[in-house]
């Protein structure tokens, strides 16, 4: 690419500092200190043919291609969605036999359900006959499922019971053995987060999620020590424009956009509704913490999926302090848990040199996003960001609270939950309009090739404290974003 | 057992659903408050499509009361509001007001309908349609909503609310 001076084309940004000023692509920068000059990613190579060229994560630089590109998404639902272990719901939502939900893996639809005998199957929403979707609810506790075409009707582990006119019409050859619901090829249950894919040679799961990350999410996330967590039924769901790896690189470490400039606006009304004296939740929500907050990541660096867990509190008393003298206007129950809670955890800690205390946000790869939001005095978020076209994604969320807490407790974590990061809340919506306006200014191919700048942090990772599973690095950082797109190239990169 | 009123009482009520929708529409947020009593409810309840003895849903989309709408309004007025930068266009369409006797005799109990397209930017667009079930109450011989019910007709929003219906 050539810059001609005066047409108005092609023209590099002339205010960027000399180091991350755009220059041909065959001589790429590095996003933060020097790299050597790599190969160019050429027009004519087709973007999935060149993804090692474009998804530089090791320098920090990825290019857009990857997010608009439609034979990349293609690719990306066989060699990601179909191959990956994906989040499909936690078994709170189907406690009794016949309970489902329904949701999707990838762009597949899917039932999770309980069958007779107590298992829980992850079954293809689609009829084996000829296709038919066989489940049209969102939720709900049934015998069996029955299609709306011929009739087949399957059972809850997905069996072929019956067909209509089976023995006059098929004359009693029709293999029912063979044609039931499709299930995925494995589910695991870890602690209570229901895992499936589609792949019978997927790495075992243990691999997949390897143990410094299992640890994040058994304890921290899923807060299995302390009781577990217990769910509010109901899936709240919007469509949002942006690729899904958009927003899942935001919530599995992007900490810059919170305090710099996207919500901003929230973080405003904090201090002035508090200056005000209006008590409600989303305002009297520690909003930030003094002292210190780390970038944690757990799996990728070639171990297994990644894990972030954005502004982990660690060897940091203020938010526990904090929640405390929240507690004590919510009464003695609530001040018992809160203590109970901090000294729980502080065992789980025992004979490690850092006490983890809470965290912000976090990503299990590919798409299941977390919110743990500094406190248990906030409800935990669970978001999973479905692909919906290559510059579309939809959020299926819900909501889960410690089991174990006072009811006042829950009563005020949950409605911070609904009045923030929701589809409806105050925080949310900012992000969203984020990624629409990053739909409108990059769809033109032409801009695909200039890569995005991946730079914060780099070569610092692990400037900070040891002794925890995984890693505990400076924040906000950019760690787990090339962690993220490191794990995805290698996926897309498996044939 | 509901009783309609008269019709005199409809059409003020209808008027004041109007006039409500064109402050909406021309952005007169702080208006907008007014118009709703100190103990006011704003509830948007998730629609969801559910089969069989299952629990309900453990919480709505929204359950404002009113210093959480103000905690809206004043958002998008720190300037910093992304979502609301530049502010949308949105047209309420209100109609088939229904006015009822309310549980109190200053009170009316109103269904009606809506649709609401909201426009931002050079292309960006939502449509919103579903009913409400308002409570409005008599203040000071003008009429006042101490509690809005609004039942949107979609299970996957079309894009985060941010504005007001
Ligand atoms: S498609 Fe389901 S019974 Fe024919
Ligand atoms: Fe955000």
């Amino acid at each position: 690419m050539s810059t001609v001076e005066g047409t108005g084309t092609d023209t590099p940004d002339a205010g960027l500092p000399t180091a991350t000023r755009w220059q041909d692509p065959g001589a790429q920068p590095a996003a933060s200190g020097s790299a050597p000059p790599r190969p160019r990613a050429g027009t004519s190579a087709r973007t999935v043919d060149a993804l090692r060229e474009i998804v530089d994560w090791e320098h920090g630089l990825v290019a857009p291609a990857i997010h608009f590109d439609e034979e990349v998404y293609r690719v990306e639902a066989e060699r990601v969605f179909d191959r990956a272990w994906l989040v499909v719901g936690h078994e709170d939502m189907v406690r009794k036999p016949g309970d489902y939900i329904t949701n999707y893996m990838g762009e597949v639809p899917v039932i999770v359900v309980r069958d007779a005998q107590g298992e829980i199957r992850v079954l293809v929403n689609k009829c084996s006959h000829r296709g038919n979707q066989v489940c049209l609810f969102d939720r709900g506790n049934v015998k069996g499922f029955t299609c709306s075409y011929h009739g087949w009707s399957f059972g809850l582990d997905g069996a072929l019971t019956g067909a209509p006119m089976e023995q006059m019409l098929y004359r009693g050859e029709l293999d029912k053995a063979a044609w039931g619901l499709e299930p995925v090829a494995q589910v695991v249950n870890f602690h209570g987060l229901l895992f499936a894919t589609f792949d019978r040679s997927a790495p075992a799961f243990e691999s997949w999620l390897d143990a410094d990350a299992r640890w994040w999410l058994e304890n921290f996330v899923l807060s299995t020590p302390l009781g577990g967590l217990e769910m509010l039924p109901g899936w709240h769901r919007y469509r949002s424009p942006g690729n899904w790896k958009l927003v899942c690189e935001n919530f599995i470490g992007d900490d810059y956009h919170v305090y710099s400039a996207t919500h901003v606006s929230w973080l405003a009304m904090i201090q002035d509704f508090m200056e005000q004296g209006v008590r409600i939740p989303i305002i009297t929500y520690p909003g930030t913490t003094d002292g210190p907050m780390y970038e944690g990541s757990a799996g990728g660096n070639g171990r297994g999926a990644p894990m972030g867990m954005g502004m982990v509190v660690a060897d940091n008393d203020s938010l526990f302090k904090r929640d405390l003298a929240e507690a004590q206007e919510l009464g003695p129950e609530a001040v018992d848990w809160v203590e109970y809670r901090r000294e729980k955890l502080l065992e789980l800690a025992q004979g490690r040199p850092v006490k983890p205390y809470s965290f912000m946000n976090g990503l299990v790869y590919p798409n299941m996003a977390l919110m743990g939001f500094f406190s248990p005095m906030l409800g935990r978020h669970f978001q999973m960001f479905h692909p919906r076209g290559p510059v579309e994604h939809e959020c299926w969320q819900w909501t889960m609270v410690e089991r174990d807490a006072p009811q006042v407790v829950k009563d005020l974590a949950v409605q911070r939950v609904y009045q923030g990061q929701h589809g409806a809340g105050v925080i949310a919506p900012d992000d969203v309009e984020n990624f629409e306006r990053m739909v409108e200014a990059g769809k033109p191919a032409r801009s695909w090739r200039r890569p995005f700048h991946y730079g914060l942090q780099l070569g610092h990772e692990d400037e900070g404290p040891k002794g925890l599973p995984g890693n505990l690095g400076p924040n906000p950082s950019e760690v787990n974003q090339r962690q993220f797109y490191r794990f995805w190239l290698e996926m897309m990169e498996r044939s | 057992m509901t009783t309609s009123v008269n019709w005199e009482l409809k059409r003020e009520v209808e008027d004041f659903l109007y006039r409500e929708a064109h402050i909406l529409d021309e952005h007169r947020l702080e208006d907008w408050l007014d118009l709703f009593t100190e103990d006011a409810e704003y509830l948007v309840p998730l629609r969801e499509y559910v089969q069989g003895d299952v629990a309900p849903a453990g919480h709505p989309v929204i359950k404002d009361d009113k210093q959480m709408l103000t905690v809206r309004v004043r958002k998008d007025a720190t300037g910093y509001s992304h979502v609301e930068t530049p502010v949308s266009m949105t047209c309420h369409l209100i109609s088939n007001v229904v006015v009822d006797e309310g549980p109190e005799p200053d009170e009316v109990e109103v269904l009606s309908a809506f649709t609401v397209r909201q426009a931002r930017k050079l292309r960006d667009e939502a449509w919103w349609a579903g009913r409400r079930r308002d409570r409005l109450r008599r203040v000071d011989g003008g009429w006042k909503i101490a509690r809005r019910e609004v039942h949107l007709d979609a299970t996957v929003l079309p894009r985060g609310i941010a504005i007001f219906f």
